[in-house]
């Protein structure tokens, strides 16, 4: 089979890569009877569109953040519980439990996709035009956000006014004002400058950001029981390859951050205040999964 | 008969286009202020870019009525006017042909039958026919994404009408009414 | 079969945007990749879903209110306080407008349409050709996406995950080389043509002039203003940009009546609805040569002809020409940049910044350039002159843009110098 894997990451990005990576390995454990086509930066789409192409079996794969699916099948929005992880490594123990391994179990049916894997991207942080000293200081600010329901309720809870905004318009609404801050991980923040035309970078770590590899359900329908062994293993290892990179990276990146000279501080969750039990209060009827979830975290921490 | 069918609906669909360019000018109007009073709307965005492209389905159809879409004329303004006659019913027939496309591209995507078969239930309609149009949510409205992409049946059946009159009628009919 | 498919609905007069669909809806059945076809519509209508999108319609209406308003004609009135009495002086006016302008503007169809409609009437009211007018005003349109801010470089920078800010300024120095190329352009024309001269105005008239166009000044001044300050993004700046020339025209110079309000709303939509259909096609076109991998294709064919970066960059330029006449600006931008720039950046050690300013540039001329030009027929249905007519005069322009990219393909230092 000739697959197709579609994501929203450019070629130089670790998860192009990792996918990369994936489409090599299959072609030679498969002895070139199956071979990955790459289309990285949204070639074929948005992430809601491939996730629509994978639900009709025109797309067979992707790598995809788990944001998007959470926005059809909301147990996944668990993830994205405020300072369900203490670091980037300790995330990475939790998308490799058992338990989140189980999460994916109902995407078929809901979905329409089959989840093979977690991978993730790095840790939430908050980079602001003007100071930030309190939470209070963000209250009332125009705050960038991917749009997805849970980052969305996080900003609210803290009174902030989230203004969704793809990521190619993020640079320049920032450096005119015409967001005060933004949400973003470390690695964009250092390699898109994104701290050119702000003050304060906020080191927050306050939220995990996964991504799950994906295979269509149809698809996966018509393969043979060794091909989806095969298949369901190599996309889980390289997916996985991922939260390596990231633990890896991510204190070089921040520390780049630091070095700029922008005013650069480091908080944990005493600093939002009562936010966070706000989103635990919305979002434990939500999402099922939040309660083991967080035991998980708890045995790993 | 025909024609004036066309013709109507292609004038509602004008007004409509209209009416929808106002609300996309509202819409981001309304960004703006929202925003610089700090009561950011989040869903403005979202609401205004389908208020565009419903703007622009309903104009592309009525377009095809009004002969007003963006052409290559090399060849037919190089031949005779009869050879011309020819060339604009072919070009007839084929956008016509488009426009019984676009009709099987929405049976396919929408499945109208399926879902009568499933009792209109859509849970039971996916998991017979592993489409997932009517669990799609919209970004930030909160309102399922087939309402907005039904404008692609508008168009396909605007387009048909339009398209089946130009093949129906001879040139000089028209020009009369 | 595909590209007969192609060029044979194209020939016969099929609206453009029908050929697309149909072409590509020939080449899955071709393939035989029929899945594809259950994703079709909702690729055509997911190819709308952006935001930036939306200043075609917000910048097509500023255009109608300006002008019905009775505002571009008092800002040209004014220009021509300063220029008029020299040869040619409203062409030049035109070019320097579009500058200023493209440092406003960041997407070239918008400007088009907001400058074809101030600019091509008063130029053919003081007697020079409506073909070179649209001409030099689609031609000036160009500028918008080269001189920051720009879309263009915006994406680019995304795909590229090159900083935005570096690309706004590699675009500096080629923004300033293209205008010096279409002031050439227009000095040798004016040369050979005998531009149509206008006479000084009298101190009391030319003072006339300057008041009366204060109000209208409002509009520019909103829009920097609106961007710098931080009120609001480029699109919305159009938008604010109507309200205030609705205002002025309406409260001012009392030349618009909300009733005609209607009337414009529905000319917008009929303009607007005729390119944003074509984008439609143009992007389920693109998404299924993609998923038939027919760029990468190409890609693979180019490292094998050569090793040298500038002829690399010379085929990359032809290719991207052919390109550019079927695909426009932003769509082919999303297409061509994940392909070719590994093997720009891996084979031949081009830098992403001058890499992404020639491909932009050479992709921008594809809205002017004929079957699939959206500038020109923007400028063409603004100005109410045929397509045919403005390329006429436009060749020289197009000509004048190549050669800049032969000098941005082969010194690489005018596009990084300044970062
Ligand atoms: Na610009
Ligand atoms: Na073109």
């Amino acid at each position: 089979n000739e697959f197709r894997l579609g994501l929203i990451t450019p070629p130089p990005h670790i998860w192009t890569k990792a996918a990369g990576a994936f489409g090599e390995e299959l072609a030679e454990k498969s002895g070139g009877a199956h071979s990955v086509s790459v289309f990285p930066s949204r070639q074929l789409g948005n992430e809601a569109e491939m996730l629509q192409q994978l639900q009709t079996g025109a797309l067979d794969m992707a790598f995809m953040t788990v944001a998007e699916v959470s926005n059809r099948y909301v147990d996944l929005g668990a993830f994205y519980a405020p300072y369900l992880a203490n670091d980037i490594a300790h995330a990475g123990r939790i998308l490799r439990s058992d338990k989140a391994a189980s999460m994916l179990a109902p995407l078929p049916g809901e979905v329409g996709v089959v989840g093979l894997g977690y991978g993730m991207a790095g840790l939430r942080q908050i980079v602001s035009r003007g100071e930030i000293s309190s939470a209070a200081d963000l209250s009332g600010l125009k705050l960038r956000i991917t749009p997805f329901t849970p980052i969305l309720d996080f900003y609210n809870a803290i009174g902030a006014a989230p203004t969704p905004m793809p990521l190619p318009a993020v640079y320049d609404a920032l450096a005119n004002g015409q967001v005060d801050a933004i949400d973003m991980d470390a690695e964009l923040i250092w390699v898109l400058k994104y701290y050119d035309h702000a003050d304060t970078i906020v080191q927050s770590d306050h939220m995990m950001f996964p991504m799950v590899g994906l295979v269509s359900a149809k698809v996966w329908a018509g393969l043979s029981e060794e091909d989806r062994a095969m298949i369901g293993e190599l996309m889980a290892k390289h997916v996985d390859s991922t939260i390596d990179s990231y633990i890896e990276k991510e204190a070089g990146w921040l520390a780049q951050i630091a070095d700029t000279g922008k005013t650069y501080t480091k908080v944990d969750a005493s600093f939002f205040g009562s936010a966070i039990d706000d989103w635990n209060a919305i979002w434990s009827e939500k999402a099922p999964s939040l309660d083991d979830l967080r035991a998980v975290a708890a045995e790993t921490r | 008969m025909l024609y004036r069918i066309s013709a109507t609906w292609a004038r509602v669909e004008l007004w409509a286009a209209a009416v929808l360019a106002v609300c996309v000018t509202l819409l981001v109007l309304l960004n703006v202020v929202t925003r610089n009073t700090g009561n950011a709307l989040f869903w403005v965005d979202e609401l205004a870019i389908y208020a565009m492209a419903w703007m622009t389905f309903l104009g592309a159809s009525a377009a095809l009525h009004y002969r007003n879409s963006v052409v290559i004329t090399l060849l037919p303004d190089a031949v005779s006017l009869r050879t011309k006659a020819v060339i604009v019913k072919i070009v007839d027939i084929i956008v016509f042909g488009f426009a019984l496309a676009m009709l099987w591209f929405c049976w396919r995507w929408f499945m109208p039958l399926e879902l009568a078969r499933a009792g209109f239930d859509t849970k039971i309609f996916q998991g017979n026919t592993f489409n997932f149009i009517y669990a799609e949510p919209t970004s930030t409205l909160g309102i399922p994404k087939y309402i907005f992409w039904s404008v692609m049946w508008l168009f396909a059946l605007g387009a048909t009408l339009h398209s089946t009159m130009h093949l129906m009628t001879a040139p000089s009919q028209i020009e009369k009414s | 079969m595909s590209p007969v498919v192609f060029l044979v609905a194209l020939l016969l007069s099929v609206p453009v945007a029908i050929v697309l669909v149909i072409t590509a809806a020939w080449y899955i059945w071709e393939s035989g990749n029929t899945v594809l076809y259950d994703s079709f519509a909702q690729k055509m209508f997911g190819g709308l879903e952006n935001y930036g999108l939306l200043a075609v319609p917000l910048f097509m209406l500023t255009g109608e209110l300006m002008n019905e308003g009775g505002m571009t004609k008092r800002l040209i009135n004014m220009a021509r306080v300063f220029v008029g009495g020299f040869r040619g002086g409203l062409a030049y006016i035109n070019l320097l407008a579009n500058m200023f302008m493209a440092a406003i503007i960041g997407s070239a169809t918008a400007q088009i349409a907001v400058m074809s409609r101030a600019m091509v009437p008063a130029m053919e009211a003081e007697g020079y050709n409506r073909g070179f007018a649209a001409a030099t005003t689609a031609a000036g349109g160009l500028l918008a996406p080269v001189i920051p801010p720009s879309m263009m470089f915006v994406i680019f920078g995304v795909l590229a995950q090159v900083p935005i800010g570096e690309m706004f300024i590699a675009g500096i120095i080629p923004g300033l080389l293209l205008t010096g190329a279409f002031a050439l352009v227009i000095t040798l024309v004016g040369l050979q043509q005998q531009f149509p001269k206008d006479v000084w105005m009298s101190r009391k008239e030319a003072g006339r002039a300057l008041l009366e166009a204060m109000p209208a000044l409002l509009i520019p001044l909103a829009i920097i203003g609106g961007i710098l300050f931080g009120i609001a993004t480029p699109t919305e700046s159009a938008a604010i940009a109507s309200l205030i020339a609705f205002l002025v025209g309406w409260l001012f110079y009392r030349e618009l009546k909300p009733r005609q309000l209607a009337k414009m709303f529905k000319r917008t939509a009929v303009n607007a609805s005729m390119i944003i259909f074509m984008i439609s096609a143009a992007s389920v076109f693109g998404w299924v040569i993609i998923y038939g991998e027919l760029p990468q294709k190409l890609a693979g064919f180019i490292t094998s002809i050569t090793s040298d970066p500038f002829v690399f960059f010379l085929i990359v330029n032809l290719a991207l020409l052919l390109v550019g006449m079927v695909i426009d600006g932003i769509a082919a931008i999303i297409l061509i940049t994940p392909i070719l720039l590994p093997i720009a950046t891996g084979n031949y050690d081009i830098s992403p910044h001058q890499f992404g300013v020639v491909v932009c540039l050479n992709l921008v001329l594809g809205l002017l350039t004929p079957p699939v030009g959206i500038g020109l027929y923007i400028a063409s249905s603004m100005s109410d002159t045929s397509a045919g007519a403005i390329l006429r005069a436009l060749w020289p322009f197009l000509l004048a843009v190549a050669v800049v990219l032969v000098l941005l393909s082969y010194f690489a230092s005018l596009s990084t110098f300044l970062i």
